[in-house]
């Protein structure tokens, strides 16, 4: 008789797990917010891009010293992945380097996306004749590039990188050029192809987190997943070219070129002419505060840079104590200068002032069941 | 000498060494494939040995991933994740998948028993991500959040093939000597099942679970979109929060398994991924904890059931 019992124990333990899940899960939390939580008891869960995965984790770790209320938890999956679950709702924030397209911006009624963090893309190589510590930096311009892509210039001794490389024109063999691009759906090809796009009017294969690579047709050009794969197809094929984010380049010790911007100066992508490039176009905001901040016009500005976004619901929020917290968040990581400094220190751009002024005030006008959110 | 036994004798020599030569090449043969069958195993093993041993040490078991390039940090929220998972999942399969199973090794050819058969050989066919993608339709956006709850309704659902018909197979094997016998002497069937063909068929039912949890446990794609993942899971901190703010204990399990939880594979895939030296080291580290993971498991339940045996026999 007491393996019956024990068998219906068993069967009512499952349903009370059930029903504690249920339970929870119908609890209106927005329901008399108390004025201070229980520490731990409001987690934020955003989801996305990869690229600024490093520095949400930071953020993660030193946040809840602010607020120890607040459990922030962030996980890569992709900026694809994180759109799609911020407009079914099922995270709080995204994380995307990609902007909102117009069907995306339709099915998410309210999204709202928010700029906090800018990287550079560049050139990474695999040239055997170079001797990376000697040798200076391959040089290219942004037509050059284009043209390389397109499928135009296949060598790497063609007259024009030559023109741009006199002191190592003797070392640029007659080899064919391999482009290596990303395979996945990327914010990071999102920002090269609008390079390209600027860079010159012969690139006519568009721009968007994937296209049709005309090198790819060509039988030059191949793709790789991720920042690793990329760098994993640089390494394994000889005078091959990609492009990979500048973080990722400089943690792994790659060798990239460097690039003649629109005012005619050799520049070297670095936090500083990242930022330069990003004051250019610090009025090139769009009302949905998106920027295209690629062939910046400055003496020293980096000509390949991109945002990275997280993007909120801004005024279909239901749940005040955590529409609150997620504006206090945002708040911090924009303004705060340890926060600042976490993402700086892992090669992350923040904002110029007057582009974090605009991002305020966007933020100011979060509201939660029709009343406004404070910070 | 017969002429029979004449024949015997002349070609007997030949036969027999032509059998111990064929004995001998085939006997070569099966021990060398065996090898090679073992050599990935061996292989796997001591390469994840060697590159996941140095990162292992007691705040790796113990502590909270840390950001990168601060050293040091841990899975602990993975470690616990898993767990957490796997008691769900087997909280939701088993007691569904062992009902099922009793109709169907009673009722072989009724036409509910043959659908239930067809549909589970349909269903552990089925790639383990489209799991993922049905929970997420049917509980995380209606719920409007990821979930452990859901992670483990996932992995439940991959479980319960395994389930029933591992314990099918197991109540099959049990005499019908026993159960006639407990009829006979006039146990109702409720109670013969419980009590006489349940027990027998124990061993090998449990075993069906612990295949179907290792299964589930190393599982990664159905739980990317339904548990996602949850770098500051931490059960100790819940509790504890939980008892300051006078929490029941539904409230306290309702908040464990309601947000988004790790588990060891999930942290593996993400970690991987990462162009960090340190996560990619660390992820290695992960897949031995899997792998230990996994072997405590079978381990535990192989030494329950020598126990068990024992003590049925003394």
């Amino acid at each position: 008789m007491f393996k019956f019992t024990r068998a219906f124990v068993f069967v009512a333990v499952a349903f009370s797990f059930l029903l504690a899940a249920c339970g929870t899960a119908s609890t209106p939390a927005a329901a008399g917010a108390p004025a201070t939580q229980a520490p731990g008891s409001v987690t934020l869960t955003g989801t996305g891009s990869t690229f600024q995965f490093p520095a949400e984790q930071a953020y993660a770790e030193f946040f809840p010293a602010v607020d120890p209320s607040v459990v922030i938890n962030y996980t890569g999956t992709g900026s694809g992945a994180g759109k799609k679950a911020i407009i079914d709702g099922t995270v709080d924030f995204a994380g995307s380097d990609a902007v909102l397209n117009p069907d995306e911006i339709t099915a998410g009624k309210d999204l709202q996306i928010y700029p906090f963090l800018a990287g550079a893309t560049v050139m990474a190589y695999n040239l055997p004749s170079l001797d990376p510590k000697n040798d200076p930096k391959l040089i290219l311009d942004g037509k050059t590039l284009a043209d390389i892509y397109m499928g135009k210039i296949t060598m790497w001794n063609d007259p024009a990188i030559l023109a741009l490389n006199p002191k190592i024109a003797s070392k640029l063999p007659a080899q064919p050029i391999f482009t290596v691009h990303r395979a996945d759906g990327s914010g990071t090809t999102e920002i090269f192809t609008n390079a390209l796009t600027a860079f010159s009017s012969d690139w006519t294969a568009g721009h968007g987190t994937v296209i049709d690579w005309p090198t790819d047709k060509a039988g030059t050009g191949k793709g790789g997943n991720g920042n690793p794969g990329v760098t994993a197809e640089i390494a394994k094929n000889q005078y091959s070219l990609g492009y990979v984010e500048y973080a990722y380049a400089v943690q792994n010790n790659l060798p990239f070129a460097q690039m003649v911007n629109k005012a005619g100066n050799v520049v070297t992508a670095s936090p500083d002419s990242t930022k330069a490039a990003m004051t250019d176009f610090a009025n090139a905001f769009t009302p949905q505060l998106t920027a295209v901040i690629v062939d910046a016009p400055g003496a020293q500005s980096w000509p390949i840079a991109g945002y990275t976004y997280i993007i909120i619901h801004q005024t279909s929020m239901t749940d005040c104590v955590k529409a609150q917290k997620l504006v206090e968040y945002i708040h911090w990581i924009l303004t705060n200068p340890a926060a600042i400094k976490y993402a700086t220190d892992l090669g992350f751009i923040p904002l110029p002032d007057a582009v974090q002024q605009k991002v305020l005030g966007t933020l100011s006008q979060v509201t939660c069941n029709g009343q406004p959110v404070h910070w | 000498m017969t002429r029979f036994q004449q024949l015997i004798a002349k070609n007997g020599a030949r036969h027999r060494r032509h059998r111990r030569i064929v004995n001998g090449v085939m006997l070569s043969l099966t021990g060398l494939l065996t090898l090679m069958a073992l050599v990935p195993l061996f292989w796997i093993i001591g390469y994840v040995i060697y590159r996941g041993a140095p990162v292992l040490n007691l705040n790796f078991f113990t502590q909270l991933a840390r950001p990168i390039g601060m050293r040091g940090g841990g899975v602990l929220f993975a470690i616990e994740g898993t767990a957490v998972l796997a008691i769900l999942a087997c909280l939701f399969a088993i007691p569904p998948g062992v009902l099922a199973a009793f109709y169907a090794a009673r009722n072989p050819n009724t036409p509910l028993g043959i659908a239930l058969r067809f549909s589970t050989d349909v269903l552990a066919g089925v790639p383990s991500i489209v799991m993922g993608l049905f929970i997420y339709g049917l509980v995380v956006v209606p719920m409007k959040h990821f979930s452990g709850f859901a992670g483990g309704l996932a992995l439940s659902i991959l479980m319960l093939p395994t389930i029933i018909r591992t314990t099918e197979e197991m109540l099959k094997l049990v005499p019908h000597t026993l159960r006639e016998g407990s009829l006979g002497l006039g146990a109702p069937e409720w109670k013969t099942n419980l009590s006489v063909v349940f027990p027998a068929a124990l061993d090998g039912i449990i075993t069906g679970f612990l295949l179907a949890i290792a299964r589930a446990t190393g599982e990664t794609a159905p739980l990317l979109f339904t548990a996602l993942g949850n770098e500051r899971f931490d059960i100790g901190a819940i509790i504890q929060s939980g008892i300051q703010a006078h929490q029941s204990i539904f409230a306290v399990i309702g908040r464990i398994i309601n947000q988004p939880i790790d588990s060891l594979p999930l942290t593996l895939w993400t970690y991987a991924m990462q162009p960090y030296q340190e996560r990619i080291d660390q992820s290695w580290g992960v897949a031995l904890v899997l792998m230990i993971f996994v072997l405590l498991i079978e381990i535990v339940a192989r030494m329950w059931i020598e126990a068990r045996k024992r003590a049925l026999q003394g």
